[in-house]
């Protein structure tokens, strides 16, 4: 106990404390020098903030001067891409509404045609086309299909027979097609329309892997480890939010994303478990699936983007940032051209936004020669909300299961 | 309360301290004062790194890269005028973008003229329209005699288009709208800008050959790599859905002709350095871009127009001296011999009895 009588030792009362010490002057230098110039920062993205709000005030009056149901507007937004600004359509691919026999049928067949699309071969204007034409049924209101309709009898009809369709015949002809698919090519449409020219016929439909026990088993009840793929991608494929819409994406690409989900080459823990506990075979069979299905749109501009600028880089690029346009390579529309490039077409904008983000980070990488990643870094966040806006507002991609099956024998090879 | 450390703290004296509060006031400030100077001074330097600023946003580095600024830049497309004039040169727009629909009478294959002439034939080193346009009249050592815009234009549905295979059988006569309409749209896209000049960005620019020359096989792995997975393993390009063509076919009936500039190696080992692949251009080596044009350029397609005898006299008469596999045997074959149209152009060629000729 020698230490109690240490004369060093402090009573044991004492309680540690610190002598109140200035701040050193460095400190105070550098937080002088950090609030200037925090102030002036303030001050200069102020001006920044003013110059965007001014900007967005004027997008938005720009917007609202172009009326939303004017026929030309509504036709240069939804059919010029494929039909073309002056609808003289595409040799051998699409058909022209000027001269047609279908167009001269009226509003009615128009309102239809937009209604449920088509899917076969057509005679018109003395050419044969092997159409696919999507459903507008959910990208377009009744009035902008009555409004559209009118629009095309009157440019293209010869004679008085343009008459105008409204929204209430529309919200009639909705209810009456609702369940009757899509057109089955010119054979269909001559049921309603005598004058048109003799039509080729329906090609046999190929075996549909819908009818596939095993394939139905994985896509809506899963097995083990495998969750079914409706739980998360919608009974139909047509997926929400950043589940990505799988319904009319080309067989072989789904089947490779699977592939790399798998191999960790595409990263998603979700998906590398249930990629891990299929078969090559079930990968291709799920993919054949999801590529045949014909479903309406549930995507819709979430993200508040600029769609006029979505638009323009859909359609024309920025080549001034290096970018093409997004429908040179994914095809006239955004309906894909497989294997390499996935239809866009209606595809939920927070998962297209995502997935931009992701090539432009190098989160996701196992695109073919580096393309999206090169094109997603130039886009800046803005340009990548207004793509994705614009491409989801876009009808869904009219899947066939002809093209699939020629494209799955070639993949064979 | 007594022992309370901040009691005992109060103890400490002032003295030292007094008038302090000031003078410290007056150290922060210049200080601070001097530190914004030197952070000034160092960012003007440029010997900051500029992610810890934030400054230079790589959009506008590549932004500047790619349009320097004595690049002659065409008009908008939405300043085309509400004018006669004006509707003429959308129509030329049209023909440009989607050719074998708007002058579908002289395309025998599967092109658009936009297909070589990028974004609608604004883009530099993909012969853009602006430049062409002011350069001529011009002579031109092809057809040895001056040519107007029209000539050329000509030339282009000759041999790019491949107008024999048409359902005309020829390029559009002289004189034809088609010509007015194109003419105007390349007069718009060149507004403002000099005439008679070579502007930046003419042509497709030129690649030096390498000095090894090319090798074909080493051109089939550029292409397996780099081409295939657009324009197809087949080169035979790919259709979406309704059948049009995503992407051009480089070789076989449905692309251009023995007599197209771009059958010409150089021309395009040029196109495809400055260009390809899409939104990558620059991103093959010169050697690379050579070895993969010739590639493309050894593959049989539709005949030269302008043979009348054999193809070696043919190649004497119109290929001579060039960078052409016109008329060499590759790989045990004779090239030149032509693959005849698609089926779906011999479907809507005119009957040889009915071919007359044109006016």
């Amino acid at each position: 106990m020698a230490h109690k009588s240490d004369p060093k030792r402090p009573a044991e009362i004492y309680e540690p404390y610190e002598e109140q010490a200035g701040v050193p002057l460095p400190v105070i230098w550098i937080a002088i020098a950090l609030a200037f110039w925090g102030v002036l920062m303030l001050y200069d993205t102020g001006d920044s903030v003013r110059v965007s709000l001014n900007d967005r005030a004027e997008d938005s009056e720009a917007l609202a001067n172009v009326t939303p149901d004017e026929g030309a507007s509504l036709f240069e937004a939804n059919c010029a891409t494929c039909h073309q600004p002056d609808g003289e359509g595409l040799r051998d691919a699409v058909p022209p509404l000027a001269g047609s026999e279908v167009v001269a049928a009226g509003p009615g067949i128009i309102a239809r045609i937009l209604l449920r699309g088509i899917d076969g071969p057509l005679t018109v204007a003395d050419a044969t086309y092997d159409g696919h034409m999507p459903s507008f049924a959910s990208a377009l209101s009744d009035a902008e299909i009555a409004r559209l309709a009118s629009y095309v009898t009157t440019r293209w009809a010869n004679g008085p027979d343009g008459a105008a369709s409204s929204a209430d015949d529309v919200t009639d002809l909705r209810g009456e097609v609702a369940d009757l698919g899509s057109f089955a090519g010119g054979m269909e449409l001559a049921r309603l329309i005598p004058s048109l020219p003799p039509q080729p016929p329906m090609p046999a439909p190929s075996a549909a892997p819908r009818d596939d026990a095993d394939v139905l088993q994985l896509v809506f009840a899963g097995r083990d480890e495998v969750w079914s793929c409706a739980s998360c991608h919608g009974d139909l494929g047509q997926g929400d939010e950043t589940t990505p819409r799988l319904a009319g994406l080309p067989a072989a690409y789904i089947t490779k994303q699977l592939h790399d989900f798998r191999e960790g080459t595409r990263v998603n823990e979700s998906m590398h478990l249930v990629a891990s506990g299929l078969t090559k075979g079930e990968m291709t069979a799920l993919g054949t699936y999801f590529a045949t299905l014909r479903v309406p749109s549930n995507a819709g501009a979430v993200l508040s983007g600029d769609l006029a600028r979505g638009e323009e880089l859909a359609l024309q690029g920025d080549w001034s940032i290096g970018v093409p346009a997004c429908f040179t390579c994914h095809g006239a529309s955004g309906f894909g051209v497989a294997p390499g490039f996935p239809g866009l077409a209606a595809q939920h904008a927070p998962y297209t936004a995502a997935q931009l983000a992701n090539w432009a980070g190098g989160e996701r990488h196992n695109d073919p020669l580096g393309l999206m990643a090169e094109i997603s870094g130039a886009l800046s966040t803005q340009d990548r909300r207004a793509v994705a806006d614009y491409l989801a507002t876009r009808p869904p991609v009219p899947a066939v299961a002809a093209t699939m099956t020629r494209m799955e024998t070639d993949d064979d090879q | 309360m007594t022992n309370d450390p901040r009691d005992r703290a109060s103890d400490t004296p002032r003295d030292a301290q007094s008038g302090g509060g000031t003078r410290k006031a007056i150290y922060a400030a210049g200080g601070g004062l001097a530190l914004i100077a030197l952070a000034t001074a160092a960012v003007q330097l440029d010997v900051v790194p500029r992610w810890l600023i934030g400054a230079g946003s790589s959009i506008e580095e590549t932004a500047a890269a790619t349009t320097p600024d004595d690049q002659f830049t065409p008009p908008a497309r939405d300043a085309i005028p509400d004018s006669p004039f004006g509707d003429a040169v959308r129509r030329g727009e049209a023909i440009f973008t989607n050719t074998a629909t708007n002058a579908g009478d002289h395309v025998g294959n599967g092109l658009s003229c936009s297909n070589c002439h990028l974004d609608g034939g604004r883009h530099p080193l993909s012969a853009p329209m602006w430049a062409a346009w002011v350069t001529y009249p011009k002579y031109r050592a092809k057809n040895d005699q001056i040519n107007t815009m029209e000539d050329r234009v000509m030339g282009c549905f000759t041999y790019s288009m491949n107008a024999q295979y048409s359902p005309a059988g020829g390029p559009p006569p002289h004189g034809d709208d088609i010509y007015r309409d194109l003419e105007s749209y390349f007069f718009w896209l060149a507004s403002k800008a000099p005439t008679n000049v070579s502007l930046d960005g003419i042509g497709f620019g030129k690649v030096p050959k390498p000095e090894g020359g090319y090798d074909l096989a080493r051109g089939a792995d550029v292409f397996a790599a780099n081409c295939a997975v657009c324009h197809g393993e087949d080169g035979q390009g790919q259709r979406d859905i309704n059948g049009d063509y995503t992407f051009p076919p480089l070789w076989g009936p449905d692309s251009y002709n023995w007599g197209a500039g771009m059958s010409r190696i150089d021309t395009a080992a040029a196109f495809i350095k400055n260009n390809m692949p899409l939104s990558q251009p620059g991103s093959l080596t010169d050697q690379e871009a050579w070895d993969v044009a010739a590639y493309l350029d050894s593959h049989e397609r539709p005949r030269d127009p302008r043979q009348t005898g054999t193809i070696e006299e043919n190649r004497l008469a119109n290929h001579d001296g060039d960078e052409i596999l016109y008329g060499q045997v590759v790989n045990g074959v004779l090239l030149g011999q032509g693959t005849g149209p698609s089926p779906a152009r011999a479907a809507t060629m005119a009957t040889p009895s009915a071919a007359e000729p044109q006016n």
